[in-house]
Parts: structure tokens; sequence; C-alpha cells
């Protein structure tokens, strides 16, 4: 069905809807009654600086946009779209596939009752922690995977729920070239069995197909074996839940498809005689009561990348993860001062194949982390009169150990019939450690302290030059306080260094945040690499960021003039991640 | 015509006022169990619900601010808080053993996907609503210091 029919599909059971349940009472008033309308613009002017490279592509001035609108038409339906605008140019480092000054995004139609939900047109989803399937939008990073198609929920008792679906990935303002077909049934065991002695036992079973035609890129194809048009992953995911301990299970196996061949990285080609198949393995476990709580997860990945279009397998195209199927994030903690986001893990997940002489397999990640939180009761030597919150993480990855043939390769050139085998369990291929840790502290009703402690090694030549190990190994300390006047003033100092040997070598950094009341908030933050290192692009340069935040009610409009090292920035009370430019940034928010 | 329609909708929702219907998104419990706002409020008279997330700072603040004085909100009130984690699967196993160990007593809720917030048209956390009589009589973005207090002012007029 092409989108022009679908739109007017339902638009006209919307209206048909509307006008037989509301019959007299369609006044004006009665419909914005029932209207969610929210906002939101993101604006750069971009601005040549002497202390970067000059911002030379020819659009300076760039917006993101979005207008959402849902309507409730009566009790049971529901509709809505989604407009958005990339006025002239998507802003830096998003993907050029949104490249329409200004195109409907999203629409859909509902109808949700007690035992069903059914939606038409574009829908979110995701199947149990969404390393199977998850469909989902984040305007900051630029990601919009919504499905288009149909989706029913239906919950036939209240210990059993399943989902089936079908649709297209969106592609930027149109679908793609392939459908997706997915089925999920969660089953509450200790509900209907009534088993009370456990608090929870879950099972969820899930299956998750595309069906995409197959097209060699290559002049003469060499296919000596079939290549599917239907990939399936099949997944299975068990939680328990017993008195203070938690334990969550989930197992996803993907099936055979090609490998992407990537001798020449921009290129799209696939190795077209061997196929591999994925799965992926993760096992998390906890135990918490009042004021102390404890969690572990494990997680392995091997060849989990999946695209509803095989092209978009190759990221050097596909930087954003356009049409990702499935979500597999990094499990490291998430960090939100600007000097502890310089070395970020990223994870693993794709087989891959580098080419330096002899072939060098990515085929996975294996690792662990684990969190501790705890609470110092007040009125104990460390506790104090308000008590002391402390919170430490440790996690580690590694890449999965790999022995392979390679019958036909040469050096440089590795041969379509290359085969790879992995351990299970091995640790050795070290990616990346950290422990960290950190301490709240309320001195007084007026004064706050968070102190924090990061030591990471962070395997740079692997997840960056795609080469030999190269560690860059940092701690970073960070110390803030916040003290807060009367009427809704008050100031944020914090102090950050990061302290390492390798790569761009020290760091220092800093934030002053005012506000004058709780609306309106001014702040000044700095990060500046103070040594010689061989890294010249950051040596000796300021990246500063000046701004200020007016907030009334749900409508927030910031502004921030600054250069931008990237990672993720968190002032005037909200994080955003930010690409590495200078310029002049202005964000509105409203919702009505 | 086409842009002159679009130019038209953009322009007339600025004009509009506020619908404060709750959404029916489907919220997980920390055990996995499924509910929505709806269920919540049809329950509760008074509740304040904060969309927050384990990496984000400001949020943290505030729940720790209201976390301190919320013994004296329940009793003086009634009113019960929720904390409507958004963290997504990179981080979500971090709530439950987060929110023990900062001994808080909100009620958790998970939108791993987003749903409420994108229900709600919020970009930016913390986000925090207040519901009476199953309506949206408050919203607010951000957290400053002191923020808590005229929480709490809104929540003493509101409460019966």
């Amino acid at each position: 069905m092409n989108k022009q029919i679908l739109v007017a599909l339902v638009s006209l059971i919307t209206v048909a809807i509307h006008s037989q349940e509301t019959e007299e009472k369609s006044s004006f008033n009665k419909i914005i009654e029932r209207l969610n309308v929210s906002f939101e613009s993101n604006s750069q002017w971009y601005l040549n600086d002497d202390a970067i490279k000059d911002f030379d592509e020819e659009e300076k001035l760039r917006a993101n946009s979005y207008l959402r609108i849902d309507y409730q038409i009566s009790d049971r339906f529901s509709s809505g779209f989604q407009l958005e605008s990339y006025v002239p140019e998507p802003l830096l480092n998003y993907s050029r596939l949104f490249d329409k000054e200004i195109g409907l995004g999203t629409f859909y139609l509902n109808y949700s009752n007690n035992k069903l939900d059914i939606t038409l047109g574009h829908y979110y989803v995701q199947f149990g922690s969404g390393l199977i399937l998850r469909a989902w939008e984040d305007r900051a990073l630029g990601v919009n995977n919504a499905l288009r198609g149909g989706k029913i929920v239906y919950d036939p008792t209240n210990y059993l729920r399943l989902t089936a679906l079908y649709g297209k990935h969106r592609k930027g303002f149109d679908v793609s070239d392939s459908n997706v077909f997915g089925f999920e049934t969660q089953f509450d065991i200790a509900n209907a069995f009534q088993i009370e002695s456990l608090n929870s036992l879950k099972l969820g079973l899930s299956y998750v197909g595309k069906q995409e035609e197959y097209k060699s890129e290559a002049s003469n194809p060499q296919t000596t074996i079939e290549i599917p048009e239907l990939v399936n992953s099949f997944g299975a995911q068990l939680d328990l839940e017993y008195k203070n301990i938690y334990t969550n299970f989930e197992y996803i196996y993907k099936s055979e498809d090609v490998r992407l061949n990537n001798v020449i990285p921009n290129i799209v080609s696939f190795s077209e005689q061997v196929l591999f198949d994925g799965n992926a393995i993760t096992w998390n476990i906890g135990y918490s009561q009042k004021g102390f709580g404890i969690g572990s997860t494990f997680r392995r990945l091997e060849n989990m990348r999946f695209f509803s279009e095989r092209s978009f397998l190759n990221l050097n195209n596909n930087p954003t993860t356009q049409l990702s199927m499935n979500y597999l994030p990094a499990l490291t903690k998430q960090h939100d001062y600007t000097l502890a986001n310089i070395y970020i893990y990223q994870s693993q997940p794709g087989l891959v194949i580098e080419n330096y002489g002899t072939p060098l397999i990515k085929s996975g990640e294996i690792g662990e982390s684990i969190d501790v939180f705890y609470n110092i009761k007040k009125g104990t030597l460390f506790g104090g009169k308000y008590g002391t919150k402390l919170s430490a993480n440790w996690a580690y990855w590694a890449n999965l150990t790999n022995s392979y043939s390679d019958p036909s390769g040469t050096p440089y050139f590795t041969g379509d019939d290359l085969t790879y085998e992995t351990e299970l369990l091995n640790f050795d291929d070290k990616l990346y450690s950290e422990i960290n840790a950190e301490i709240r502290k309320k001195w007084s009703p007026k004064l706050k302290s968070i102190f924090t402690y990061i030591n990471l090694s962070y395997n740079k030549g692997f997840l960056e030059s795609k080469g030999a190990d190269d560690f860059v190994n940092a701690w970073i300390g960070i110390a803030e306080s916040t003290y807060k006047f009367k009427a809704g003033k008050s100031v944020r100092l914090e102090l950050q260094h990061l302290s390492t040997n390798d790569d761009a070598r020290n760091w220092a950094g800093g934030t002053i945040e005012y506000f004058f009341n709780s609306k309106f908030g001014v702040y000044l933050n700095d990060s500046y690499n103070y040594e010689e290192s061989k890294i010249t692009e950051n040596t000796k340069i300021h990246f500063f960021n000046l701004g200020g935040s007016y907030t009334k009610g749900s409508t927030r409009v910031g502004i921030n003039y600054g250069r931008q090292r990237g990672g993720l920035l968190c002032v005037g009370g909200v994080c955003r991640p930010v690409s590495k430019n200078a310029g002049l940034t202005l964000n509105l928010v409203a919702t009505f | 015509m086409k842009k002159t329609i679009y130019i038209l909708v953009f322009s007339l929702s600025f004009t509009l006022f506020a619908q404060e219907q709750l959404p029916n998104t489907t919220l997980k419990t920390l055990s996995g169990s499924n509910t929505t706002l709806g269920e919540i409020a049809a329950e509760n008279d008074l509740i304040v619900v904060s969309l927050w997330a384990t990496w984000c700072v400001p949020c943290k603040n505030e729940l720790d601010a209201v976390a301190d004085v919320y013994d004296d909100w329940v009793s003086e009130t009634g009113v019960i808080y929720y904390a409507v984690s958004i963290d997504d699967p990179r981080t979500a196993k971090r709530v439950r053993p987060m929110i023990n160990g900062k001994g808080w007593e909100f009620e958790i809720l998970l939108d791993e996907n987003s749903d409420l917030k994108r229900a709600f048209g919020v970009s930016t956390v913390p986000y925090t609503i207040i519901i009476k009589s199953g309506e949206i009589v408050f919203k607010h973005t951000g957290y400053t210091p002191g923020f808590e207090d005229e929480l709490y002012e809104k929540i003493v007029a509101l409460k019966d």
C-alpha cells in the first residue's frame, strides 16, 4: 500500500468516526480539548572559528523541527501525525535520508479497549530488551525507525499478552524496500498458576523476520549458494523475582545471511559463498533492599547487526544506524560530565573483517557490568546529619576470540569462502574496562556536593583505528557543589580533570551555572587540553559553551554559543548529545 | 498549495489550548506487569508523575530533593509520587538497584521505549506533571534547585 492511499485511509476513518461519535458536541472547543500538540525546534548557526577547521559547507544556518499532533477522536479511537522540517538541511551529523524541507514523518490511527490495541500507520515497538526488535525515535541522535504497517496487541487474560505486527521501516521520508514481520507472547506464569512463593515469573517468546530480495552488487556474481530472502530471528526471555533477588535471561538466535565484504570501505558488496548466523545472550541478576542495591549484567553478542536492508550494514555509509531492526547499545555507565565523555566505549555487535595483511575478524563482543548503590544512614559517622549516597560501577568488555580459515585469501584480500569460529566464554581480547565511584553528600539544607572518580582503559587502536591494540589509560576526577539561595536562586560549580599520558594527554574542565530564579539560568563551561600531544587538533584549545535557558511550564527556550567537542552535554537542567562544531544554537520546546 | 496547508497547520497549532486527558500508553512496573496512567489515576486522586533517567544528573537531584521531604508530603497531602524511568535497554537494568540503593520510596514505572515521553511530547528530562482527578493540571520541564518547594506549594493548593 503506498503512502498516499494510507494517509487518505487514515484521514477518512478519522473523520468518519469523529462525525459519528461526537454528533452535536463537535464545536470548536470540544475539538481542541481532545488535541495534544507538541513542538520542538533545534537550530544551529555554524560559524567559522580560528581554533578549529572552518565550517566549509554551504548551508550555515540549519534547523530540525518537529510538530506532533495527537487527536483523541473518541474513547476508543485516536489518531495523529508528525510533521518534520529540515530547513535548508538537517543539522550536522544527521542522516541525509531526512532530505525534505518539510514533510509528513509519521501518522497513525489507533483503536484501543481493555483487551485490544490496534494501530494502523506508523508505530514504535520493542520486544524484550530490544535485542530482537526495537522501533524507536531519538530526535537528538537523529534516529527514527518507526515501522509503517499494522500492529495488534491482544490481552486475552490478565496473564497473557500477544502482539503481532507487520510493517516496513521508515527510511527518511520513505519506507524500506523490505517487509518486517513480528510476533511476541508474554506469559505471566506466576500469575497464571497462582505461584505465591515467587514475586514474579514471566516468560517471553518472540519471532522477527525480514523478507528482502537479495540483489548482488557484484558485476559478475559468483554465487554458489542460495542466499535467503527471509532472515529470521527467534528469542526467549525469562524473568524471575524471589524476595529481594531478581534475574532475567534472554537468548536470541538470528538465522544465516551473507556477510558484508568491506574491502573498499564505502562500497557495498557481500561475500557470496558462505552464510553466517548470529546470536545474543544476556543475563542480569541483582539483589536490592532499602538502602542497598547490586546488579550485574553479562552480555555476549555475535554477528547481531540486523538491518531491514542489507546494504545498511555498511556503517561508513550509515553512521546513524538507520533501518536497524534491533537495539544493541554499549552496556557501560552513561556519564554526563564533559570530560567523562571523551573515551566512550561503543558496542561491537557486528561481523566485520578488516584487511591489513592478515584479516582481523571482529565477530562480536563479550563483557560484564556491575553496579552497586549504598545509602549511608543519617546520624552515623559517615552519614552525617543528612546521609551519604554512594554508588560504584565496574565494566569490562572484550572482542570475541576467533580462529579462522581463509582458503582462497591473499594478503590484503580475504577470500569469499572465509569462515571463522569463536569461543563461547573467552574474555582475553580486551577492548575496554572502567571502574567508577560516586559520592553524593548533602552538607546542609542549602549545600550539596557530588564527587566522582573514574578510571578507564580504552582500546583506541581497535575501536577507532581498526588496527592493533593501543590503549588509552586515564583517570578522571570531578567535584561539583550546588548552593541554594532563597526564591529559587542557586549557583553550581563543577571542576573536572582528566589525567593520562596517552593520546591527547591531560584535560581540565569546569562549569559555573547560576539560576536567577526557577525559570531563568545562565552557564559557562569549558574543557581545555593543556598539554602538548600528538593529537594536535585538541591541543591547547578551549572547548567552551556559554548560554542560558528560560523555562515556563512545559515551554523551554535555550540559547548557547560555543565550540563543541562532541559528547553528552548536560547543563540548564537537561541533557542532550552534541556534535563537534562551533556556533550558535537555539532550542525551543513547547507542548500545548 | 501543499506548503500553504503545512504553514497553516503550524501556525494554527500555536493558538490552541491544551488537551489534558491521560494517554493510554502501557507502562511496566519493576516486576514486569503492565499498567497505564489512567488505571493509576483512577485509584489515586492526586499524583505527581516525574519522567527521569539514571544518566540524568538534574533528574537525580530532583528525586533526591523530593525523597528528603517525601514522608511529610505524603502525610500532609496524601500525594503519591510516580517516578517514570525513560531509561532504554542500555541503562534500564540500573534502575532497580539505584532506587533501592538511594532509598527512594517513590512508585517506580518503566517507559523503556519512550512511549509515554512521546505521548506527552516531551523532549528532555526531567519532566514533571501533577494529575488531579484524572486530569493533568500542571506541567514543568527541567529541574532547578528549590523547584521541589514550588511543586509542593502546587500540591498543597490542589489537595481536598
